[in-house]
């Protein structure tokens, strides 16, 4: 059965972004990303929406809360 | 010979007391990220801080239990994710999931549709911050828990599944799975803040 490249290059894409595949899938996963364009704009999309994810709304702990936690210390 | 050695005793209570106070500086220079994951693993601020407050009592008391040279981060938010999952059986059931047809396109289509020859990388800008946490929380609490590990906590699978005690293919689908709930809920705030 042939595989479209492409239905595996969308598998591939994810485990890419997560450092996750081996060195032969990721040199399989760059040299479909390098050969089409279809792929490589769903990447950039895909890339760019896990970035906007992590830094979403990340409002910096609250220096009450820190102070609680260097309370829960042990004390010497 | 069986007599106590004092200096012994006095050299083992010193080593002690100098392993635990860095430990506890080790853990608590990590209380930044324990607090960005806690702050998307449940809805509010306040169970977010107490979540952290009850992980760092936990790791302070047990912390013999961690054996040095280990993945410290992953210890500490097994204990997260532990605290998380028993508040969680408290409190709610993973709703059945609504059968998924749609590819991990789905969203990235809905959006190309609404702004045409847009850059890519710029398309995802139209969609709120909002909307994003919102997304999130509105993933079964098994599935966002990997992807906020992942996405969010930046851990790799296999330090996901040591820290969820679960194999890595079920990270693996999780994350699957997960993320396309994610992607699918954006998509539908896309749709209904376009119209």
């Amino acid at each position: 059965m042939v595989v479209d490249p492409c239905e595996k290059c969308e598998e591939l894409i994810q485990p890419y972004l997560d450092r996750e595949l081996t060195d032969v899938e990721k040199v399989e996963a760059e040299a479909h990303l390098d050969s089409c364009s279809y792929c490589r704009k769903r990447y950039t999309f895909e890339a760019s929406l896990r970035r906007y994810v992590r830094t979403a709304w990340t409002e910096p702990m609250p220096v009450e809360l820190k102070a609680k936690l260097s309370a829960l210390r042990t004390p010497l | 010979m069986s007599e106590a050695q004092p200096e012994t005793d006095a050299r083992k209570i010193a080593e002690d007391a100098r392993d635990r106070v860095r430990f506890e500086e080790e853990v608590l220079e990590l209380s930044d990220q324990v607090y960005r994951v806690a702050r998307r693993l449940v809805p509010t601020r306040e169970e977010a801080e107490d979540l952290v407050q009850d992980t760092y009592a936990r790791a302070f008391r047990s912390w013999r239990s961690y054996t040095p040279g280990t993945n410290l981060r992953a210890w500490l938010f097994r204990i997260l994710t532990n605290l998380n999952i028993d508040r969680g059986r408290k409190q709610q059931r993973t709703p059945d999931l609504q059968p998924m047809e749609e590819g991990d396109y789905y969203l990235y289509n809905r959006l190309e549709e609404s702004g045409a020859g847009e850059d890519e990388a710029r398309v995802v800008e139209r969609l709120s911050q909002d909307s994003i946490v919102d997304a999130l929380a509105s993933v079964p609490h098994n599935y966002r828990d990997v992807v906020v590990l992942v996405d969010i906590g930046d851990f790799s699978y296999a330090d996901a599944a040591q820290i969820l005690d679960v194999p890595i293919g079920t990270v693996m689908s999780r994350l699957h799975r997960g993320r396309r709930i994610l992607k699918q809920s954006l998509a539908e705030s896309a749709v209904a803040e376009a119209s």
